[in-house]
């Protein structure tokens, strides 16, 4: 999916490959190859260990909603054209003090728990984006 | 020990004058005039001249008239102490604090805080008009998602708060009306007209769920203090408000890892360090001036700054505890952010320094010694600031 976004990522050498990820339809982010631990966003240092033997690495993209607001006013046509919206801040499943915002993909109403996934979403051939896609109820 | 606010110069600078221009959807000047204005202003309140001031500190998001820029204009050919703070409300307080630093090491002896913003007519906090000046590093991974303000950051906040403590949008509409009674009687304030807890639950939905009446005005004017030695207060015109103690730093955002929920108070990294700062208890606190951007985060500070438990605010609005004229807190008395005008937290300084002189007219407060100053909860930036203001 290719979507307009006015507002851009403002990729640099920490940054860059974050966002090409995205518009390849990852969600990719900092892992410490010594102590094992995820930052978000991708920073140069770890920021439980403080080394910086990191590398850029795929997580597995679902979480669960923590916390979530309806924008009835955006700022920018290009988001008007969703609103209202649902903006969820989804807590990763890899490291729980990693939130993520992101628009929710959903037919059902935001909740706290609400399981979700990563869409990846292209800008421009190296610049990404996502939102939240729920996932199918289970049980 | 270090770094727990004990030897913060206590008392050991004054803020000895204040000046604001008007504040209105459109000042018709731009951010540099309006500066020089409430400067020659509160330098005039001081009793002193522009030629005694050789320091200048402001804040903001690269939207205003810069130190450099008016040191030029004022004619100051030296300049001892400067301080041009990025990141917007949440370090308005900081550069009080820096300030007193300064002051009470005789780095510089007369040092003017300002604040200059055209926050309708020209640079819009909400994105829209011509946009933030600069994007903080941090924003780039929130902003593309369509998580575009803090109307929407703070919401979600709120969000969490609900979910834990059973908070309701109510509880959030009596801050809002709160506010807007104690502008009624403020001539400064923008907005005078009455509104009802129905009038707040009826108001439009902005970022669900905040309506638009839990939202700070966009304003354009400026506010500036002098601040000098306590002991030079002494000889101006006015009671010396001394700077009793400040803190700044450590807030909670969701680019900080290693905290639990967003529920807890920003306020809560920095408080002790205040307190202890200013030799105090939140009991001390007379009045307090919360920065206002938007109705959740007073309820936040009044947590994170010690003066109920969590989730305790609700009962407390609903049983008059913070009323101006009764109440044992009184807070925002000249109606805030929310209904006297965003001049980004230091019109929040201006209205304490006339409480505390005694000069508030109808808006006066029966215990005006001492005042709580906030800036913003630092869940955008990462930081709070807060300062403690006593009467001499």
């Amino acid at each position: 999916m290719t979507s307009e976004r006015l507002v851009k990522p403002m990729p640099d050498r920490d940054t860059v490959g974050y966002w090409q990820a995205l518009a390849d339809g990852q969600l990719v982010t900092s892992h410490c190859r010594d102590c094992g631990h995820w930052t978000w966003p991708p920073r140069p240092i770890c920021s439980n260990c403080h080394g910086d033997n990191l590398a850029l690495d795929a997580v597995a993209g679902t979480g669960e909603i923590y916390s979530w607001i309806v924008v009835h006013r955006s700022t920018t046509p290009d988001m008007m054209k969703y609103a209202p919206y649902t903006l969820a801040l989804v807590r990763l499943d890899e490291q729980a003090d990693i939130y993520i915002p992101g628009r929710l993909i959903s037919d059902a109403p935001a909740y706290r728990g609400m399981r979700v996934r990563v869409a990846p979403e292209r800008i421009t051939e190296h610049l990404g984006d996502l939102a939240w896609k729920a996932e199918p109820a289970s049980g | 020990m270090s770094g727990n606010g004990e030897r913060f110069p206590r008392g050991q600078a004054a803020i000895a004058g204040i000046g604001c221009t008007e504040f209105s959807k459109d000042s018709g000047v731009s951010t540099f005039a309006l500066a020089t204005r409430a400067i020659r202003a509160a330098v005039a309140d001081a009793g002193l001249d522009i030629g005694d001031i050789d320091g200048l500190c402001t804040y903001g998001t690269a939207d205003s008239v810069s130190p450099n820029v008016l040191a030029q204009a004022l004619g100051i050919k030296s300049i001892n102490y400067y301080l041009d703070q990025y990141l917007g409300g949440s370090v308005s307080m900081t550069i009080i604090g820096q300030a007193a630093l300064a002051v009470s090491a005789g780095i510089a002896d007369c040092v003017i805080c300002y604040r200059a913003i055209n926050g309708r007519s020209e640079l819009r906090k909400n994105g829209a008009g011509a946009g933030p000046a600069r994007a903080p590093w941090d924003i780039q991974f929130k902003m593309p998602s369509g998580y575009m303000v803090p109307a929407q950051e703070m919401a979600m906040n709120a969000r969490a708060h609900m979910l834990r403590y059973g908070t309701q949008h109510e509880d959030l509409g009596r801050i809002a009306v709160l506010s807007r009674t104690n502008a009624l009687d403020n001539d400064r304030a923008m907005m005078r007209k009455p509104i009802t807890l129905d009038d707040y639950m009826e108001s439009e939905w902005i970022a669900e769920p905040f309506h638009k009446l839990d939202c700070c005005l966009e304003t354009d004017g400026a506010v500036a203090v002098v601040i000098v030695n306590a002991e030079r207060a002494k000889d101006l015109p006015h009671r010396p408000v001394l700077i009793q103690g400040a803190a700044w730093g450590g807030g909670i955002s969701i680019a900080n890892n290693g905290f639990a929920d967003l529920a807890e108070s920003p306020a809560r990294p920095i408080a002790d360090r205040l307190f202890k700062a200013a030799g105090m208890t939140p009991k001390d606190i007379d009045f307090a001036e919360f920065y206002d951007c938007f109705t959740y985060p007073v309820l936040s500070q009044i947590e994170g700054y010690g003066f109920a438990e969590p989730g305790g605010v609700p009962d407390m609005l609903k049983d008059g505890h913070f009323d101006r004229a009764t109440g044992t807190l009184p807070f925002n008395t000249h109606g805030g952010l929310l209904s006297e005008g965003y001049i980004h937290g230091m019109n929040h300084v201006y209205e304490a320094v006339q409480q505390i002189r005694g000069d508030a007219a109808h808006r006066q407060v029966k215990k005006h010694d001492v005042a709580l100053v906030t800036g913003q909860l630092g869940y955008v930036s990462g930081y709070s600031s807060a300062t403690i203001l006593r009467g001499a």
